[in-house]
């Protein structure tokens, strides 16, 4: 008779659902690759597996580092994150800043040889609009996308958008894509893009390939093929940098960076970005409604201990969102570590002893450490932080049911300053947790949406983010930096603020 | 024999089923919704019901395990929420991965386990045994991924003789394949070579007490002869059942080496879909595990008679 019962793979397959569940560490897949010519191929190795390639549909930031050298936007942000022409060679705003008409260039084709027209903008955007697409909020203001001629496109609005061009440009959700291959299902798989290197194979689990696109409008690409491999592990990754299987990552331990940026081989460059980590706190949830409660956090905690801890110095502290590298950076940090100054306010409040139900998530230690940092410096003032660490689905799930005291998170890849803002902190917005509701915020972030002056919009911003920060909306922490390290043969690449992965100008040598 | 091995199938297709009804089960129960994790953290209302109804967890439970059940039976296991690619493909184009790393794991491990553990029994009590359960003590201590890291450090980074990570498919070039998975297979092997050695050295030694052992010995047979025609025999059954379990153990996907050594597994692909809440895929997944350790467990109990003329399979 058979020893083994066959109930064990039952109890087995419920072992693995929950073991499995329990301790979700990391994300995706991967390799580094080792095989080609070094001179005209290009190793880069990313730190998970995209999702998916349909620009319009992925938000994992594994596919976008590979989409951004695959799709064009009509507009698109320089070094600087200011808007410059992509396939639209220029644009005209009406009088009354209610139609801008985009001048579209000619002579484009998408990869599969289809030519690029009027037609392709605005089947990629009412496939967006109407398809109700994750990108389908920055057509909030859009009445129409309307066809003049072949090369000419009038996008209708309802208010007057001075962010447009940012909507359109800064994020590659927006990327203009090819119908057939759309309509055919082929696009997840195997996406058609105008930009400088078009799709060539995909070995699922470990790499995806590019080659330059020779027909490109901005000039063919140097480097005739990238091979963006899949490398989880950091330490793996860098060893394969250093062993010159690869030549590119931006999966660098961070415990490593200090050491690694002083040297030439590999080069490894620390930039700040746009992104901010913050914590926010539950204003559904008393005492946490009383402002002076929230600022005491502001008045606990010291943020260049806390970045110091969480990246290893690699980021830019800040009391506002905006970094400093923006135009739109605004100087105000009214906060500093003064604990009896945080007790004071406490008391004034009414509050002894707090205890706080506070989220972190494994899928970024960073928000593990972080906590652990300010749970040390809370103390201090008799708040205690019970830290309670989930994997991203529950706490993506408990963050939208309101189940928490508070909770630590970042926001990346905003440029304009209605990004940084408005989802977050109008009472109107999608993205407002933790319940934050002030007239006043409400007001100048409605006024920011359409006000077409910059130095006027600047000043909206400021009164704005002053409000924020002093009400303590969110208790903005640093700007990280972007870490990426490759070898000394890749040259003429930059690291960018927002994280685009951009290969077109770089060359190889041997 | 041919009999038993259809009963077998029918209650494994039984099992499935209950497997397939518990995942379904737990997964409503685990936290998270699919959605707004596909969807990240910046979108509004609409959008969010539009994905919903797409994927079709907007219909009564009820309904949703039915028609999976439905689909499921004809080899259909539906399409991954996050890729939209069918998740028989995802699966298929893993398994490869997984096979051929947990085999060769499997393999060195024997390697290691049978000498050694046999060693430690006919020698029980020399420094030969004391050695081997020394060695096997510290690889059962020492966790994969940890010697895995070494290994990359070691003949990666100092050596350079292999890659640090990466996969070539056996069949398409094979010494590719060979030079990935040394580093991985090996990690995983000493760590279930140790675990084996154990469960070796204690069947050996049981069987080396059984009367027959005694008789062979009095026969007049030397010990080289009685351990390999009477011991080994004896102390097969044992070993041939830790050695399915560990099988099945390793091809229900050795996660953190494949994260380590960047090998595109099933581990990996069925962390993925937990992590992002893909249902369709974790159910994928756990049944194919769950049909692994029913397939691995039949052969084992196949084996047994083989093994042992004693054993009848009714």
């Amino acid at each position: 008779m058979p020893i083994l019962k066959s109930s064990r793979p039952v109890s087995a397959a419920i072992l693995v659902v929950l073991t499995v569940a329990a301790c979700s560490t990391g994300e995706g897949v991967d390799t580094g690759a080792d095989s080609g010519p070094a001179s005209t191929t290009l190793n880069a190795a990313i730190a998970a597996e995209p999702d998916q390639l349909d620009p319009q549909k992925t938000t994992a930031y594994a596919s976008f580092e590979v989409l951004e050298n695959v799709f064009d936007t009509l507009v698109e942000p320089d070094d600087k994150l200011e808007m410059k022409p992509a396939l639209a060679q220029s644009w005209t705003t009406a009088e009354d800043q209610l139609s801008w008409t985009f001048k579209l260039r000619s002579g484009v084709t998408f990869h599969n040889g289809d030519p690029f027209d009027a037609d392709d903008v605005i089947y990629s955007y009412q496939r967006i609009i109407k398809g109700k697409l994750s990108s389908s909020y920055r057509f909030d203001s859009v009445k129409d996308v309307v066809k003049v001629d072949p090369t000419t496109v009038r996008i209708d609005l309802t208010r007057p958008t001075p962010n447009l061009l940012a909507n359109l440009g800064s994020f590659k959700g927006m990327a203009i894509v090819d119908e057939k291959n759309v309509e055919s299902g082929q696009i997840a798989k195997q996406p058609v893009g105008t930009g400088p290197f078009a799709f060539e194979s995909y070995q699922r689990g470990t790499a995806i390939t590019l080659r330059a696109n020779e027909t490109y409008w901005g000039g063919a690409p140097k480097i005739k093929t990238v091979k963006f491999g899949f490398v989880k592990e950091p330490s793996t990754a860098l060893a394969n940098l250093r062993g010159g299987q690869v030549q590119w990552t931006d999966n660098i331990p961070p415990a490593q960076v200090s050491g690694l940026l002083n040297g030439s081989d590999p080069t490894v460059q620390s930039v700040p970005s746009n992104d901010y980590w913050y914590f926010a706190l539950n204003e559904k949830r008393k005492p946490f409604n009383d402002a002076r409660v929230r600022q005491a956090f502001g008045w606990a905690i010291d943020r260049e201990s806390i970045a110091q801890a969480a990246r290893f110095g690699a980021a830019q502290v800040n009391q506002t969102a905006i970094p400093r590298t923006s135009s739109w950076y605004y100087d105000y940090a009214p906060y500093k570590q003064d604990p009896a100054r945080a007790k004071a306010l406490l008391q004034q409040a009414g509050v002894t002893q707090l205890t706080v139900d506070f989220m972190a998530t494994s899928e970024y230690p960073e928000t593990v450490a972080v906590a652990q940092v300010m749970k040390d410096q809370l103390s201090k003032v008799g708040i205690t932080l019970n830290i309670r660490t989930e994997d991203f689905a529950s706490w993506l799930a408990d963050e939208a049911a309101g189940k928490f005291d508070g909770f630590i998170l970042s926001w990346l890849g905003n440029v304009d300053p209605d990004e940084f803002y408005y989802s977050q902190h109008s009472s109107k917005g999608a993205n407002n947790y933790q319940k934050f509701k002030n007239p006043q915020v409400d007001e100048l972030l409605e006024a920011g949406r359409t006000t077409v002056d910059q130095a006027r919009r600047k000043q909206i911003y400021d009164q704005a983010a002053k409000l924020i920060v002093d009400q303590a909306s969110y208790v903005y922490l640093y700007n990280p930096n972007v870490v990426q390290g490759w070898s000394p043969k890749l040259k003429g690449y930059t690291v960018r603020a927002d994280r685009a992965i951009r290969f077109r100008d770089a060359s190889l040598s041997n | 024999m041919v009999a038993y091995a259809l009963r077998r199938a029918l209650q494994a297709l039984i099992v499935l089923v209950g497997v397939s009804v518990i995942v379904f089960t737990l997964l409503q129960l685990v936290p998270g919704d699919p959605v707004r994790v596909a969807l990240g953290t910046r979108f509004d209302q609409g959008t969010y019901d539009a994905l919903r109804e797409r994927s079709g967890l907007d219909r009564p439970l009820i309904a949703q395990y039915l028609s999976y059940l439905g689909h499921a039976a004809t080899g259909d296991l539906g399409v991954s929420f996050r890729s939209g690619e069918p998740v028989t493909t995802l699966l298929l184009e893993r398994l490869p991965a997984t096979a051929s790393l947990a085999l060769t794991a499997l393999l060195i491990a024997l390697l290691i386990a049978i000498p050694l553990g046999v060693l430690a029994a006919v020698r029980a009590g020399s420094i030969w045994d004391y050695a081997a359960t020394g060695i096997s003590q510290i690889g059962v201590s020492v966790p994969d991924f940890w010697m895995g890291i070494l290994f990359i450090l070691l003949f990666s980074s100092t050596f350079g003789w292999l890659p640090p990570s990466g996969y070539e498919p056996l069949f398409g070039d094979p010494l590719g394949w060979v030079k990935h998975v040394v580093m991985p297979a090996a990690a995983v092997g000493l760590v279930s070579g140790a675990i084996l050695t154990r469960f070796v050295r204690s069947a050996v030694l049981e069987s080396l007490g059984r009367d027959y052992t005694r008789t062979a010995h009095s026969k007049g047979l030397r010990t080289g002869v009685v351990v390999r025609r009477h011991v080994l025999r004896g102390a097969m059954v044992p070993i041939v059942t830790v050695t399915g379990l560990q099988l099945a153990s390793l091809l229900g996907g050795i996660i953190v080496i494949e994260i380590v050594f960047a090998w595109p597994g099933l581990g990996q692909l069925t962390l993925d879909a937990v992590r992002g809440r893909d249902y369709p895929v974790v159910q994928g997944s756990v049944l194919l595990l769950a049909a692994t350790f029913l397939v691995v467990n039949l052969l084992v109990d196949l084996l047994y008679a083989v093994l042992d003329p004693r054993i009848r399979l009714r």
